[in-house]
């Protein structure tokens, strides 16, 4: 097997006395969907933010390529091809598609002036690249569906150069028809071959539908991992509920 | 009918609509109709040349100082203490004009009082942005603790150095210093030249002005001639071309710029703006400076015009300048506005607080009548756009 383009060992950290994660392992290869499942709390949020430069962890070592690297800012995990596309998709409501679609990294003439035609084009062909037609990149973010507010989150982090790119519980807050529209747009970038995804998902269907590789955390650790063809349903519904077997639980139902 | 997409739903708007739709047009229809009023109401008395010339230099200080406030409030915060803050800058240099440099520096020129007051009014307004983004408190609140400190050290400075909360009978110093003169002297003549051209032209070899059926209009003031026949005003105040400076500046910057991305989305969202690399926090402080330097021009054109000062000056010039803002279309969230929008607001508020010394027989009272009026249709109308953007209509 290749080296993947990102692995993580032994990742830990600490807020205080109250241990986040104790000890993660994890590996992201290119044009591969790794999806990382686990309950409320089980540290999923923790481990992305350290991913994403928010975080430094307590301990354990975050390699790109096969090389260790750390990251102090969030400039610094998005140099290392690290693009994070957040819940709340980090977009201002209030601006429109373009200038969502360049914050902070705005393209501008010698006079220091915004290329505005030039950013207008280059927004309305990436985000075609990965699915939706958008007549009017002036037309305002809050007016869009969060399907196609995710879209253009993650066409943005592309753009920007990431090669893993993390989406944070992408689906949920989606109705049934966007969800299978972002779930469609994972599908364009995995099959493009040089990016890796991390898909954090609460929901067992989306993940087999479109990940090769999963991971379960539970309480800070990892619980179980294995790809497409190892898992299987149950024992994937299994890891999600935090390694608590169905019928314990139901039995213990019936005996309330 | 597989391909269709959401994108799809959003029908495309024709020119007329956009136009309805921005976020200015409410204060351009006002601004119309109130210049047109006007116009009737006073027997055209407010846009005779000198006229003119008042209603302009009034709007021009509401202009300064709601630029400053209107950006401020498009990234999300308010300053409370614009006029302190103009109270104290016009103190401090009328001071040092009087008394001298601090530290027993020598005498002072209008160069040197304005670069160390402005330096003064810049390091508080740092100071004010500071604590706001380290504390987290509300702007509102530390804004109006500097409201109230700021006018009180100006106070307790008068009366401590000078003996009197007044300073008057300063020299004219528009008269040897150029410096004094781009600030408190007069702009914009062959504006006024050219009117009196027109006006001469227009007269000469006639006595029409004379026989016109009209009694109350006087026909020479409309053609900016005087009882003697000569040109009787020479141009506008100098602060006329800081405002239109500082505004063209503001809306380059604003929709131009990668500044001005960065404002609006410090006010929208500040986390996703963090998140994508805006330095928040910078913008923020950068922007209390610049409320802070509105209100040290306007001190300073107000003082080497009249070549006075007083403790009380620029008392609710803050409510104003925020009024104006809103009324322009600025939210008060955070996130939209509009520099086009701030400057008929300007206009217009500026016209009516005018009014009354053109239409001597109403109360000067309805100003604030008015001004409440529009202030408060201005919010319902800048609440329906952001919804409205935001998906709630």
């Amino acid at each position: 097997m290749a080296e993947p383009y990102m692995r993580v060992k032994g990742l830990e950290k600490k807020f205080g006395p109250f241990t986040a994660l104790g000890g993660v392992d994890l590996e992201v290869h290119a044009g591969e969907v790794h999806a990382l499942l686990g309950d409320n709390g089980a540290g999923k949020s923790t481990l992305i933010k350290i991913l994403a430069g928010v975080h430094q962890p307590t301990a354990g070592q975050i390699y790109i390529e096969g090389k260790p690297a750390n990251f102090r800012t969030p400039r610094d995990a998005s140099a290392a091809g690290i693009g994070t596309v957040y819940q709340d998709l980090a977009l201002n409501q209030l601006m429109s598609v373009t200038r969502n679609f360049f914050m902070g990294r705005e393209l501008k003439n010698a006079f220091g002036m915004l290329k505005m035609n030039e950013m207008d084009k280059i927004a309305h062909d990436e985000m075609l690249k990965i699915g939706i037609d958008f007549s009017d990149p002036t037309q305002a973010v809050g007016t869009m569906s969060g399907g196609q507010r995710q879209t253009l989150a993650i066409a943005r982090a592309i753009y920007f150069g990431a090669k893993v790119l993390i989406l944070d519980e992408p689906t949920s807050a989606l109705g049934q028809k966007q969800q299978m529209g972002v779930l469609k747009t994972i599908q364009k970038v995995r099959k493009r071959g040089d990016i890796g995804i991390i898909f954090i998902t609460h929901n067992e269907i989306h993940s087999r539908l479109i990940a090769d590789r999963f991971t379960f955390l539970a309480l800070g650790k990892v619980i179980g991992e294995g790809t497409q063809e190892t898992l299987d349903h149950n024992e994937i519904r299994r890891l999600m509920a935090g390694g608590a077997e169905m019928a314990d639980l139901e039995q213990e139902l019936a005996s309330v | 009918m597989v391909d269709r997409n959401e994108s799809d739903r959003l029908a495309s708007e024709s020119w007329l609509q956009r136009t309805v739709r921005k976020p200015e047009i409410g204060s351009f229809i006002v601004m119309v109709v109130i210049i047109i009023a006007l116009f009737i109401a006073s027997d055209w008395k407010a846009f005779n040349a000198l006229g003119l010339k008042n209603n302009v230099a009034i709007i021009a200080q509401f202009g300064i100082i709601a630029t400053g406030a209107a950006i401020l409030m498009i990234a999300g915060e308010f300053d409370l203490s614009i006029g302190s803050m103009i109270g104290f800058a016009g103190m401090s240099m009328a001071m040092m004009l009087k008394w001298g440099l601090p530290f027993g520096m020598g005498e002072a020129t209008p160069f040197a009082a304005f670069i160390i007051t402005l330096a003064m009014t810049l390091s508080i307004g740092w100071f004010i942005g500071f604590v706001v983004v380290r504390s987290g408190l509300s702007s509102f609140i530390v804004t109006l603790a500097f409201l109230f400190l700021m006018r009180g050290v100006t106070e307790v400075s008068f009366r401590l150095i000078n003996q009197s909360t007044q300073i008057s009978g300063l020299p004219d110093y528009k008269e040897n210093s150029w410096f004094a003169n781009i600030l408190g002297g007069e702009v914009f003549g062959w504006f006024y030249d050219a009117w009196y051209k027109l006006g001469q032209w227009l007269t000469a070899g006639t006595e029409w002005p004379a026989r016109l059926p009209n009694e109350s209009i006087n026909y020479l003031a409309l053609l900016n001639i005087n009882r003697r026949l000569e040109q009787w005003v020479e141009g506008f105040d100098a602060r006329f071309m800081w405002w239109l400076v500082i505004s063209a500046v503001a809306w380059f910057i604003m929709s131009r710029t990668q500044l001005g991305n960065w404002i609006y989305a410090t006010g929208d969202n500040k986390e996703a703006a963090r998140a994508n690399g805006v330095p928040v926090n910078a913008v923020k402080i950068g922007l209390f400076m610049f409320t802070a330097f509105c209100a040290t021009m306007f001190a300073a054109c107000q003082v080497f015009d009249t070549n006075t000062s007083d403790a009380a000056k620029g008392n609710l010039m803050e409510l104003f300048a925020i009024a104006i803002a809103v009324v322009g279309g600025t939210l008060m969230t955070g996130g939209f506005g509009s520099i086009l929008g701030v400057v008929f607001g300007a206009i217009t508020v500026g016209l009516v607080s005018n009014a009354v010394f053109f239409i001597p027989s109403i109360d000067g009272a309805w100003f604030r009548v008015f001004l409440g009026g529009i202030l408060l249709a201005a919010v319902f109308a800048n609440e329906r756009i952001r919804k409205r953007i935001t998906g709630g209509i």
